[in-house]
């Protein structure tokens, strides 16, 4: 057995890096997609405003993308690096499928993101459309790749156990995993939402200050009605993976999610202190009923199952799973309130005027991304000590290397991704202050209507 | 089946290589650049290319999981820092691209993180490659040797050698986009750089045999192929040494190609079948048969894409560099500037000034 030290270090090494890795994917997919249809409303109907649109949020992309492309990386030799038995235990199934996803996704987007980034005006608008098509496309890939490799390790099936090695004996059901059908929507759907809600705080941004009306106006629309389709359906596929996948195959996951040790409480917990060596929790508020309407029993009797359930050496942690949980689902509350109220007030013709819901939707900016790592957080330490679920646990799966390297590695990894942090983030806020830049077009061609707004979306660079 | 696979692994070896290694000896170059708007240039050109450069490096990794999981799962560990060195100068290196390709100064603070990202990273390249040939030591399977075990005077000598190496492919690559006195200078300094290759290179392969390597040459069969490669690559360098400042600008880069996968080729085929020294061969490292046919297929019948998008990439960005921000005179609107005939334009579509948005900060 390897040392706990070691262990834990590679661990919170290894979370560390894929949440700053998270972060950036589930900023770029959404807005990739977004890019290419704006693009296309540009190529459609000629309006400078798509166009402006287009080059602002490029430039956010463009930075985004890098740093998920360049943190991907060393997700891609940290299997290797720090989980070398888990490596070479899953190799034949995880490393042909992260293959696909390089092969069709990594160089298809790497292909046309140069085209995308800085082609505008050496090729033509139909050959940008489609390179900004072929990245969204890319990124969606990439996506499935991932989540066809991550419920794997959820759900293995499709494989032999050949002297401690994982050997392909159906890629049909390694690919397609009993827990794919439920979380590759669900993290398509949490993607999408999570641009959206970035894309409409930044422009809820300009209607705030007044700044950039056209623009602004554009974006929210945009950004609102995708939310208003998105996360009803995002509601209903979260509630059902719960049913059908965690429920039958993970159910300690569950137990720990819900954070209840024993196998009575009929309410909600919403905010729960667990004490792990007592099996208990100090501090437990709990919202009466609630937990039962969620298991689909309104009469209130139907008791969520605790962690008393599972033995203690096969627990996950409930401080990371139920807290994870909590984040993506209140994350979610706000998300639902945002998508609603956006509607009510397109229909009642106010919602370029509702400055308190322009506020809301700037403080939420963050929360998409907030709510899929608490998420991704549930779905990983709720898998603990497993490291593929029921056949291999994390414990075995860690190199055996000297502890300082890991050490020295991990504050290394600290110093340089909370520095490139802060410096996309200053590098957002700063786009962001300057605005939307004017679209220089010779006099005369744009519509009419459009160009007081382009007009004065320059504006704002000056003030600074 | 593995054998097969192998030579995938080796494949996308050599394109990283060729491919990211001009990339980051543009980075290399940079160091003795001081010129602000060549250094802008400098990135700006790298920008274009660098993530799909450097998405071979992402399939080499993975090719060695999937494929031999048994050599992945033990040469990381092994070679540990080097290649958390090499991620963090990486890391830097692409943020700094973007960043000034965004709008910052090449010359404050990110242009010196490109530049040195790309020394860290081509250095610590060599010294992961000549780590693995100074050996690994291996226990039931798994790494069991020491934290520093990598660090040999062979690995310090490789990593130096990646370095000169990749900054002779990024003066080649010089010669060929830039003109005038920046295409010059890039001559100038490919033709310092071949003779430091050609002696690095030789020292490198003939103290070989002093790792735990040990290339065994006896046979003909073995020697005559590997014979053949040292000569091609020997043959490109000069052929390089010859076109560095001379037209047609092409012939450098094509002597270094040369040069790198002939040289390549014939480290590979001197310690083949061996994939992690002094032990692990290919048939041991080698993932079951299922794998290997889906990855030969899934991987293989996609490959000629990848190829494609890769050279479709660098055609658009063909010819001689072009800022993408026109060159006009003050007072001129980009409008205007747009209506004006222009050399180095090969395909202006709008009226739109190019990707102009993204760099002009406007004041």
């Amino acid at each position: 057995m390897p040392s706990a030290t070691l262990l834990d270090i590679s661990r919170w090494q290894f979370a560390f890096t894929i949440a700053f890795h998270m972060t950036f994917p589930a900023i770029t997919v959404g807005l990739a997609v977004f890019l290419a249809v704006v693009y296309g409303l540009y190529v459609r109907t000629d309006k400078p405003v798509y166009l402006q649109i287009f080059r602002f949020w490029k430039k956010i992309f463009a930075v985004g993308f890098a740093l998920g492309v360049v943190a991907g990386t060393v997700i891609t030799f940290e299997f290797g690096l720090n989980w070398g038995p888990f490596a070479s235990a899953t190799g034949p199934i995880l490393g042909p499928i992260i293959g696909m996803e390089v092969v069709t996704a990594f160089f298809l987007e790497a292909g046309f993101i140069g085209i995308m980034l800085y082609g505008d005006g050496r090729v033509s608008k139909r050959v940008m459309l489609a390179s900004c098509c072929i990245v969204a496309l890319g990124t969606l890939l990439s996506t499935t790749w991932i989540m066809a490799a991550n419920s794997w390790m959820q759900t293995p099936s499709g494989y032999a156990l050949v002297d401690g090695q994982f050997q392909p004996t159906n890629w049909w059901q390694a690919i397609f995993s009993p827990s794919f059908g439920w979380r590759f929507p669900h993290m398509l759907l949490a993607v999408l939402i999570s641009a959206a809600l970035m894309v409409a705080g930044i422009g809820a941004y300009y209607l705030v200050r007044g700044r950039a009306r056209a623009f602004a106006r554009r974006t929210v629309s945009l950004a609102l009605g995708t939310l208003a389709l998105l996360v009803p359906v995002q509601l209903y596929l979260g509630d059902h993976l719960a049913d059908k996948y965690i429920v039958p195959y993970q159910l300690p996951k569950l137990e720990a999610l819900e954070g209840n040790w024993d196998s009575t409480n009929t309410g909600y917990n919403i905010f729960v202190i667990p004490d792990v060596g007592g099996e208990r929790n100090p501090v437990q508020i709990t919202v009466p009923w609630l937990g039962s309407a969620i298991a689909k029993d309104l009469s209130g009797n139907a008791p969520t199952p605790g962690m008393l359930n599972t033995p203690p050496q096969d627990r996950p942690n409930p401080w990371p799973t139920f807290w994870g949980f909590r984040a993506m689902f209140f994350g979610s509350m706000f998300i639902f309130a945002a998508a609603f109220t956006g509607v009510v007030l397109r229909l009642r013709r106010r919602l370029f005027t509702a400055g308190w819901f322009h506020r809301f939707l700037l403080w939420l900016t963050p929360v998409g991304v907030l709510a899929i790592i608490g998420g991704w957080v549930t779905a990983e330490s709720g898998r603990q000590p497993w490291v593929v679920y029921g056949q291999l646990r994390t414990a075995d799966a860690v190199s055996q290397l000297a502890p300082g390297s890991v050490i020295a590695s991990f504050v290394g990894f600290v110093l340089i991704y909370l520095t490139m942090l802060a410096v996309w983030i200053g590098y957002v806020v700063r786009t962001v202050r300057r605005g939307p830049e004017l679209v220089d077009r010779p006099a005369g061609i744009g519509p009419p209507g459009e160009s007081e707004a382009t007009l004065h979306s320059g504006r704002g660079a000056g003030a600074q | 089946m593995a054998e097969a696979w192998f030579v995938m692994v080796a494949f996308c070896l050599v394109m990283y290589v060729v491919l990211d290694g001009y990339d980051l000896g543009i980075g290399v170059l940079m160091i003795f650049e001081r010129d602000p708007l060549r250094r802008r240039q400098f990135v700006e050109l790298v920008a274009t290319a660098w993530d799909g450069n450097e998405s071979w490096l992402i399939l080499l990794g993975v090719a060695l999981w999937g494929g031999l999981p048994g050599a992945y799962g033990t040469m990381f560990p092994a070679l540990y820092l080097p290649v958390i060195v090499m991620l963090f100068a990486l890391i830097f290196r692409g943020v700094a691209i973007e960043l000034v390709s965004s709008g910052r100064s090449a010359g404050g603070r990110w242009g010196k993180a490109f530049a040195v990202g790309s020394v860290l990273a081509a250095f610590a390249q060599g010294v992961v490659l000549g780590g693995l040939l100074s050996g690994v030591t291996i226990t039931d399977g798994l790494f069991a040797g020491r934290t520093f075990d990598f660090l040999t005077p062979y690995s310090v000598l490789t990593g130096i050698s990646a370095v000169t190496l990749y900054a002779l492919a990024g003066a080649a690559v010089l010669q060929l986009k830039m003109e005038g006195p920046a295409r010059a200078r890039a001559a100038a300094t490919g033709r310092v750089l071949v003779p430091i290759v050609g002696v690095l290179s030789a020292i490198c392969a003939l103290s070989l045999g002093a790792t735990d390597t040990r290339p065994e040459l006896s046979s003909t069969g073995r020697l005559i192929p590997v014979s053949i490669a040292v000569v091609l690559a020997a043959g490109g360098l000069v052929y390089a040494m010859h076109g560095f400042g001379r037209k047609p600008d092409w012939r450098p880069i094509t002597g270094v190609v040369i040069a790198e996968v002939a040289g390549l080729f014939a480290l590979l085929a001197a310690i083949h079948p061996l994939v992690v020294p002094p032990r692990l061969t290919i048939e041991l490292a080698a993932a079951p048969s299922g794998a290997l046919n889906f990855l030969l297929i899934g991987i293989g019948v996609n490959l000629p894409l990848v190829l494609f998008y890769n050279w479709y990439a660098h055609h658009v960005f063909r010819g001689k560099y072009r800022s993408a921000e026109p060159e006009r005179a003050a007072g001129v609107s980009v409008a205007a500037a747009e209506l004006a005939p222009s050399r180095h334009r090969p395909a202006v579509s709008e009226g739109v000034a190019a990707g102009e948005a993204s760099r002009e900060v406007p004041r």
